[in-house]
C-alpha cells in the first residue's frame, strides 16, 4: 500500500468527518433568523461575557505561565518534573472534574475565607475567569517553555557576556526571538477558554445574563430545545475559533525578522 | 594577569580537580586538548556561565569566581557564534555598549576602528541570516571585542568552517590581535590552528591540564605521554633509566637491548634510577647510514639494524615504517624526498639507521 496515499486518504476522511458535522449543521440553520440571534441582547452578553473572561484568563495564564515556561526551560530545580507532570493535569482531565474540584476548594475552610474575605467565586463573574484560567494555565505553560526551549541559551549567555542582566538578556533577546510562539500560545489559549464549559458550567452555573458564557448558551438553548439557536450560536462560536486559528497561522507566517 | 586557581567542578562523571590556568595578557592563548577534554566547561567557567565548586577566577587583581557574567569584563563567543537574528549587524555589534547605535560609530573610535580592520561597514544595515560564513565570525569577534573586554573567550569558533575560509578568519584573527590588542583564550583541538594562533599553548587531556608553554615548547618537548599522543607523536617507546651520570648531566636509558645516554635537559621532569619512562624521538630526527660510511663515534653507540616494512609518499616527504631486527617496535622515520630518493629505499630493504643521543626526549610515563 502507497504511504502517501494512505495518509493523504486519512487526512481527507478527517476533513470529511468535519465537513458532515457543519453539513448537518446548516441543514437544520434558519438562516433568516441568523441576525436576529446574533444581534439579541443574551447574544450580545454571552459574547461580551466570552471575550471578557477569555482574554482575563489568557492574560493570568500567561502572567503566571511565561515565568514557569522560563524557569522549566532553562533551570533545574527540586520537584521539575512533577511540576512539568502536573501541568500537563488539565489536559488529561475532564474539565468538568476540574470544576468540580474548584467547587470542592471553595468549600474548605481556606476557600472560604476567600469567598468571605476577598472575592466571591462561585456563580460568579471571577468563578468564570478562574475556571477558563484553570483549564488553559496548563497547556499555555507548555506552549510557551516549547517557544522558549527552542531559543538556544548561548545567545543569553552571550548576552550575558556582553554586560546585560539576567532581566535584560529575557527582554531584549529570549522574549523577542520567542514571541512568536508566545504570541500563538496566548492565541490558542484565549481560543481555548473562550470554548471553555465544562469547569465553568460547575463552578459559576448557567445563570442568564450573568454567568452565561457562549458555551453555556448554547447549552441553554439546546436544553429548551431551540435547534435553529443553538446552531446559530455554535456557528458564531466556531466562527470566533476559526478566526483566532487563522490569526495563529498569521502569526506563525510572520517572517522571522521584519 | 588572569588566572584560575585550584578550579574543582564535576559535571555528571567528569570531573577537573585542582585545575591551575594561567592566561597571559595581551597575549593570545590557546586552551588545546581533545573533545570532551572539558575546555568548554573551563571557558564557562571564567565567564561565569557555569558555577564552580571550589577555586578562585582572577581577573587583573579581581576575584570574579562570584560575580554574575554581566560583572567579569570576559567576551564569550561560543562555537555557533549567537549573533542576535532579530538584531541588524549594527545593533549587534554595539549590544555590549549599552547604547543605541546612533551616531555612534563616528564618536566611538574603537568601534570605528574595529569595523574598517573587519570590513563590515557595508554589513551594519543587514541581519545575521543574510550573512555569508565569513561575515558571521567578523561581526561576531567586532561584537566581542566592541565593549573593550578584559578578555575574550573563543570557543572553538572556526571548527565548523572550510579550509579555506579557516584560513581566513585565521589570519584575521592574528591581524585583529595586532592592530587591536587583546587578552584571548581560544578553545580548539585543531593542531595546526593552535600552532599558528597561540603564543601560549595551555594542553588540557580529561580535564587535567597536563602542560602549558610557548608553542616551541608544547609542539617540540611535550611533557607528558598524553599531550606527545595527542599531539600525533608516534615514535613513543618504553624505555627504563639504569643510571644518572650529575657530573656530566647525562641520563643513561635502556631501550632495545641497548643503553642510550641521553641529556639531562632533555628530561621532562629529572628521572630517577630504576623509573620506566617513555623515549620519545622526532621522525625526522632518524638518520638512515649508507653502507660503508663512517660513522662518528657519538652516533656508534645507538645504531640499530633492521628492515624497512612499508613506505609511503606523503607528498612533501616520504614515509618509512623500520622495524629493528629481532624487535616486536616500529620506528617511523620522516624523510625529504631527495634522500628518499638518493638512498634508493623500498619496501623490504634492510638498513642501518643511528639516532644522536640530542634527538631523544624523555617523559615520564605518569
Amino acid at each position: 500500500m502507497n504511504l502517501g496515499k494512505t495518509a493523504i486518504a486519512a487526512a481527507l476522511a478527517l476533513f470529511l468527518f468535519y465537513a458532515i458535522l457543519i453539513f448537518s449543521l446548516l441543514t437544520f440553520l434558519e438562516g433568516e433568523r441568523f441576525l436576529e440571534v446574533l444581534l439579541a441582547p443574551d447574544t450580545l452578553f454571552s459574547i461580551r461575557l466570552s471575550i471578557i473572561t477569555a482574554t482575563l484568563a489568557m492574560v493570568l495564564a500567561v502572567a503566571i505561565g511565561l515565568p514557569s515556561a522560563y524557569a522549566l526551560s532553562r533551570f533545574q530545580f527540586p520537584g521539575k518534573k512533577l511540576v512539568d507532570t502536573l501541568l500537563e493535569l488539565p489536559l488529561i482531565m475532564s474539565p468538568v472534574a476540574l470544576g468540580a474540584a474548584l467547587l470542592v476548594f471553595f468549600n474548605t475552610p481556606f476557600g472560604n475565607l476567600i469567598q468571605e474575605k476577598g472575592i466571591l467565586f462561585i456563580f460568579e463573574f471571577p468563578g468564570i475567569v478562574l475556571a477558563q484560567f484553570a483549564t488553559i494555565a496548563g497547556l499555555a505553560t507548555r506552549l510557551m517553555k516549547t517557544a522558549l526551549d527552542e531559543i538556544s541559551p548561548r545567545y543569553e549567555a552571550v548576552a550575558r557576556s556582553l554586560g546585560a542582566s539576567p532581566w535584560e538578556a529575557f527582554r531584549k533577546i529570549t522574549l523577542p526571538l520567542s514571541l512568536r510562539g508566545i504570541l500563538s500560545a496566548m492565541i490558542l489559549c484565549w481560543a481555548k477558554a473562550v470554548g471553555e464549559f465544562g469547569a465553568t458550567v460547575t463552578l459559576a452555573g448557567t445563570m442568564a445574563f450573568k454567568t452565561e458564557t457562549m458555551p453555556i448558551a448554547i447549552f441553554m438553548s439546546l436544553a429548551s430545545a431551540d435547534i435553529p439557536k443553538t446552531i446559530i450560536l455554535i456557528l458564531i462560536l466556531a466562527g470566533i475559533g476559526l478566526t483566532a486559528l487563522y490569526a495563529v497561522r498569521l502569526v506563525e507566517k510572520r517572517p522571522q525578522v521584519l | 594577569m588572569i588566572e584560575v586557581r585550584g578550579l574543582d567542578l564535576s559535571l555528571g562523571d567528569f570531573r577537573i580537580e585542582n585545575l591551575n590556568l594561567t592566561v597571559k595578557e595581551e597575549a593570545f592563548n590557546v586552551l588545546l586538548g581533545p573533545t570532551g577534554a572539558g575546555k568548554t566547561l573551563i571557558l564557562e567557567c571564567i565567564a561565569g556561565l557555569r558555577r564552580i565548586h571550589k577555586g578562585q577566577v582572577l581577573v587583573g587583581e579581581e576575584e570574579v569566581q562570584d560575580l554574575p557574567p554581566e560583572k567579569r569584563g570576559v567576551s564569550y563567543v561560543p562555537q555557533d557564534l549567537a549573533l542576535f537574528p532579530h538584531l541588524t549587524v549594527e545593533r549587534n555589534l554595539v549590544f555590549g555598549l549599552r547604547t543605541s547605535p546612533k551616531s555612534l560609530f563616528k564618536e566611538d573610535p574603537h568601534l570605528a576602528r574595529l569595523v574598517e580592520t573587519l570590513k563590515i561597514e557595508h554589513l551594519l544595515q543587514r541581519y545575521p541570516q543574510g550573512l555569508s560564513g565569513g561575515e558571521k565570525q567578523r561581526v561576531a569577534l567586532g561584537r566581542a571585542l566592541a565593549p573593550y573586554p578584559r578578555l575574550l573567550l573563543l570557543d572553538e569558533p572556526l571548527a565548523a568552517l572550510d579550509p579555506a575560509l579557516k584560513g581566513e578568519i585565521q589570519q584575521l584573527l592574528l591581524s585583529l590581535h595586532r592592530s587591536i590588542g587583546f587578552t584571548a583564550l581560544h578553545v580548539t583541538h585543531d593542531l595546526d590552528e593552535a600552532y599558528l594562533l597561540g603564543e601560549r599553548i595551555n594542553v588540557l587531556i580529561h580535564g587535567n591540564l597536563e602542560q602549558s608553554g610557548t608553542k616551541e615548547d608544547v609542539f617540540l618537548h611535550p611533557q607528558t605521554a598524553g599531550v606527545a599522543r595527542f599531539l600525533g607523536l608516534r615514535n613513543l617507546f618504553r624505555a627504563r633509566v639504569l643510571r644518572r651520570d650529575d657530573g656530566r648531566k647525562y641520563i643513561t636509558a635502556g631501550v632495545w637491548g641497548k643503553e642510550v645516554m641521553i641529556p639531562l635537559e632533555h628530561c621532562a621532569r629529572s628521572p630517577l634510577p630504576g623509573e620506566e619512562v617513555f623515549l620519545y624521538l622526532r621522525p625526522e630526527e632518524v638518520m638512515i647510514l649508507r653502507p660503508g660510511k663512517q660513522v662518528k663515534e657519538s652516533l656508534r653507540q645507538n645504531i640499530f639494524a633492521g628492515q624497512v616494512e612499508r613506505v609511503l609518499d606523503r607528498g612533501t616527504h616520504h614515509w618509512v615504517l623500520f622495524r629493528p631486527l629481532g624487535l616486536e617496535v616500529h620506528l617511523e622515520i620522516n624523510l625529504p624526498n631527495y634522500v628518499f630518493r638518493n638512498l634508493g629505499l623500498g619496501e623490504g630493504k634492510e638498513i642501518q639507521v643511528a639516532m644522536r643521543r640530542e634527538s631523544f626526549w624523555v617523559i615520564p610515563t605518569k
